[in-house]
C-alpha cells in the first residue's frame, strides 16, 4: 500500500486552512498544499498531483461535489480520491457523498489533533482488500 | 517540531480565530436586530447571509476549541434552515430571539478565557453538580403526574421548548409518540439533538421497539408508565458518562508494540498497563483491576488461551472480557481459540482508531456489567462491598500522592419512625430522594454508596476535610429544606454525617469507624448536623 503523503487542501475559510494545515503538516508530517476554492483547485490537482484531496463542501463558486464532478472529468485528476469536509451531519447527506464518489466524510469541527490519524485510517481502509 | 509547539502553535491560531468569531458574531448580532426591527419583508438573501454565517461558526469553533459556541451556532443554523426551506417569513420576533440568543453566545465568549485550560481536579470543585438533571418532556396525557414524580426525584421537568432559541437546554428528553405529538414530535425533538431520548408508545411489540431505536431511542416505556423503571432509566442514563477511564491491562511479549498500544489508548483517555511475562498477569489483574483484557496469542512459553484459562480460574474475573489482540487470519484457529477461553479476536495489524473503538465498545459493556451487578436495586448506589473497594483504592492512592481523600458516613435521621409513620413505600422513598440529593450535589469522581437500611457512605478524592466538611453541610441544608410528600401529608427529614480523611487514619477500615463514630458525635449532639473525626493527638 502506498502510504498517504501529499494531501490537497480545498476550503474558502481562511482560518479553517490554516489550522488544517498545523493539523496535516505538524501534527500529522504530510505534505500540504491549500487552495481557496474549487476552481483554483482543478489546475492545482493536475500539477501537483496530491495522494488526496481534502474538500469543503460548501464553497463559494463551485461548491464542493461539483469540484469532485470537474476532477472526474479530467483524465489527469480522474483517480486521486477525495475526502469531503462538511459542518452537515445529516446521515443521508453522508450517503450522498459517498455515492457521487467521495472516499469518505470528514465532519466539522474536526479536532486538529485527531485529523491526521482520521484521513490516515480512512486512506488504510480503502486500501485494504 | 514537539508537542508543546504544536500547543503553541494552536494557541496563536486560536487567538487569531477568537477575534474574527468576535467580528463574525457582531455583524451577525447587527444584520438580526435590523430585522426584528423592520416592519415590511424580510427578504430571503438576507437570512441566508445570516445562516452563511452561523454556518462557518459552525463548522470552526469547536476546531478553535469553542465547542458550545459551535453547537449553539449550529442549532441556530438549523433552526434558521428549516424556515428558509418551508419559504415561511419569519416574524420579527423570531429574529428578535435569535438576535438574543447570538447576544448571548457573544457574552459567553467574552467570558470565556483565551487559552481553554482543563483544571487540575484538586480543591473542592462542583461540577454539574449544582444543577438538576433537566428533563424536557413533549407528552400530553400523563404530564402533570409525570412531571410531579420526577420533580420529587429531584429531576427539573418542563415541556420541551419548540424552537432553538430557548437557553434552556434539557439533558434528556421524554417523548409522547402516541399521544397528540404522534405525527410532530420529530422536527421538535430535533431541536434538542444533544440530549438523550426517551420515547414513550401505546405498544411494547418487536416492531415498536425497532422503530424507537430508528428513532434514536435510548430508552422505551409503555403506557401507563411504570414510574419507578423510568427514573431508573433516567438515572442510568444521565450516569453513563460520569465514570472513571476504562483499564485494560494489555499482554504482549513485544514490548515495543505493547508500548505504542499504550500510548495509543492513552490518547483516547483510556488507561492500560502492559504485562510482558505471562506469569505476572494475576498481579497485573489484582493490582490494575482492568475493565479489559487485550491477549497477545503467540507468546513462547504460554499461549494465549491457555492464559486466559488461567485467568477464567478465577471467579473474580468472569465479567472481565478477554479479547485476543493477534495476526491470527484464520478462522478454524480463532475458533479453536475462543472455544478454550476468550471473548473475541481483534486482527493485527489493526489502525489506532479501530483498536479504540474496539476495546471501548466492549469496555463500556463490561463496565456496564460490573455496575449492574455491584448498584444497589433501590437507589442505584454503589453496593457496600464494592464501596469498601473504593475507600481502600482512594486509600492507597492518597498515600502515593499525599493528597487527601475524605470518606463520608451518612445516616438518615429518625429513620424508623419515618417507616412507622409513614410506612415502608415512604421510607425507601425518602432513601431515594438522598441518594439522589447526594448523586446531583457531588462531583462527577466522588463515589456513593448505600451502606445498609438508611446509611449512605461517599468517597471524595482530591478534597480536603474542610471542603468535604463544605460540600456535605451544604447538602444537609438542602436535604431538611426539601418536602417529603406521603399521601395528602407533608413532613421534612434530616441526615447527620461524619467524615473522616485519608490524611489522619492510613487504614482503609480505620478510616471507615473513624467517619461511623463521627457520625455517632453528630447523632449524640442532636441530630441534622455534620461532625469532624479528629485523631487524638
Amino acid at each position: 500500500m502506498k502510504p498517504l503523503q501529499r494531501i490537497l487542501h480545498v476550503e474558502d475559510d481562511l482560518s479553517i486552512q490554516e489550522v488544517a494545515r498545523v493539523a496535516l503538516e505538524i501534527v500529522g508530517g504530510f505534505e500540504v498544499e491549500s487552495c481557496e476554492d474549487g476552481l483554483t483547485a482543478l489546475p492545482r490537482a493536475e500539477a501537483w498531483q496530491p495522494d488526496l484531496i481534502l474538500l469543503d463542501v460548501m464553497m463559494p463558486g463551485i461548491d464542493g461535489p461539483t469540484t469532485l464532478v470537474r476532477l472526474r472529468e479530467q483524465e489527469t485528476t480522474r483517480d486521486i480520491p477525495v475526502v469531503f469536509m462538511t459542518a452537515k451531519v445529516q446521515p443521508n447527506e453522508i450517503e450522498h457523498y459517498r455515492a457521487i464518489g467521495a472516499l469518505d466524510v470528514v465532519i466539522k469541527p474536526f479536532d486538529p489533533m485527531a485529523l491526521a490519524q482520521q484521513l490516515r485510517d480512512i486512506w488504510e481502509r480503502s486500501h485494504v482488500g | 517540531m514537539s508537542a508543546s509547539d504544536i500547543e503553541t502553535r494552536l494557541a496563536e491560531l486560536k487567538q487569531q480565530y477568537v477575534l474574527r468569531l468576535r467580528n463574525d458574531l457582531q455583524t451577525l448580532i447587527a444584520q438580526t436586530r435590523v430585522m426584528s426591527t423592520r416592519e415590511g419583508v424580510i427578504e430571503v438573501g438576507a437570512l441566508e447571509s445570516v445562516r452563511q454565517g452561523l454556518h462557518r461558526i459552525a463548522g470552526s469553533a469547536g476546531s478553535f476549541g469553542y465547542p458550545e459556541v459551535g453547537r449553539d451556532a449550529r442549532e441556530m443554523e438549523v433552526w434558521l434552515q428549516t424556515l428558509i426551506e418551508a419559504r415561511g417569513v419569519p416574524a420579527p420576533s423570531m429574529l428578535g430571539a435569535l438576535h438574543e440568543r447570538l447576544r448571548d453566545v457573544h457574552r459567553l465568549l467574552d467570558a470565556s478565557p483565551a487559552t481553554v485550560v482543563r483544571e487540575p481536579e484538586s480543591g473542592y470543585r462542583a461540577e454539574s453538580g449544582d444543577r438538576a438533571v433537566r428533563v424536557g418532556l413533549l407528552v400530553d396525557a400523563e404530564r402533570e403526574s409525570l412531571t410531579q414524580a420526577l420533580a420529587g426525584f429531584g429531576y427539573e421537568c418542563r415541556a420541551l421548548p419548540q424552537d432553538a432559541t430557548s437557553t434552556w437546554q434539557p439533558d434528556v428528553i421524554i417523548v409522547d409518540t402516541a399521544g397528540q405529538y404522534a405525527t410532530s414530535w420529530q422536527p421538535i425533538a430535533e431541536q434538542s439533538r444533544h440530549a438523550v431520548r426517551v420515547l414513550l408508545s401505546d405498544s411494547g411489540d418487536f416492531a415498536a421497539r425497532l422503530q424507537a431505536v430508528r428513532d434514536g431511542a435510548q430508552g422505551f416505556f409503555t403506557h401507563p408508565l411504570d414510574i419507578p423503571a423510568l427514573e431508573r432509566r433516567l438515572r442510568h442514563l444521565v450516569s453513563l458518562p460520569q465514570q472513571d477511564p476504562y483499564r485494560v491491562l494489555l499482554i504482549d511479549d513485544d514490548e515495543a508494540l505493547a508500548e505504542h498500544y499504550r500510548l495509543t489508548l492513552k490518547r483516547a483517555g483510556i488507561e492500560s498497563r502492559v504485562v510482558i511475562e505471562p506469569a505476572d498477569v494475576l498481579t497485573g489483574m489484582r493490582d490494575f483491576v482492568p475493565d479489559l483484557v487485550l491477549i497477545d496469542i503467540n507468546m513462547p512459553d504460554c499461549s494465549g488461551p491457555e492464559l486466559a484459562r488461567v485467568i477464567r480460574l478465577d471467579d473474580d474475573w468472569l465479567r472481565v472480557p478477554l479479547i485476543y489482540l493477534s495476526a491470527e487470519h484464520d478462522a478454524n484457529r480463532q475458533a479453536q481459540a475462543l472455544a478454550q477461553a476468550g471473548d473475541d479476536f481483534l486482527v493485527k495489524p489493526i489502525s489506532d482508531v479501530s483498536l479504540v473503538a474496539a476495546v471501548t465498545a466492549r469496555a463500556q459493556r463490561s463496565r456496564q456489567l460490573s455496575l449492574a451487578l455491584a448498584r444497589d436495586g433501590l437507589t442505584g448506589l454503589i453496593k457496600h462491598p464494592a464501596i469498601k473497594d473504593l475507600i481502600e483504592i482512594e486509600q492507597s492512592r492518597s498515600q502515593r500522592t499525599g493528597a487527601s481523600a475524605c470518606v463520608v458516613m451518612i445516616d438518615i435521621d429518625r429513620f424508623k419512625s419515618v417507616n412507622d409513620t409513614y410506612g415502608h413505600g415512604t421510607g425507601d422513598y425518602v432513601i431515594r430522594l438522598l441518594a439522589n440529593l447526594l448523586r446531583q450535589r457531588l462531583r462527577r469522581v466522588d463515589h456513593v454508596g448505600r451502606y445498609g437500611g438508611e446509611e449512605f457512605v461517599a468517597v471524595l478524592p482530591s478534597c480536603s476535610l474542610a471542603d468535604a466538611h463544605e460540600a456535605i453541610e451544604r447538602i444537609r441544608v438542602s436535604f431538611s429544606q426539601l418536602e417529603c410528600i406521603a399521601g395528602d401529608q407533608i413532613f421534612q427529614a434530616t441526615f447527620s454525617a461524619g467524615i473522616a480523611s485519608t490524611l489522619d487514619w492510613t487504614d482503609a477500615e480505620a478510616l471507615l469507624e473513624a467517619a461511623d463514630k463521627a457520625m455517632y458525635e453528630a447523632k449524640q449532639g442532636g441530630r441534622n448536623q455534620v461532625c469532624l473525626a479528629r485523631p487524638e493527638a
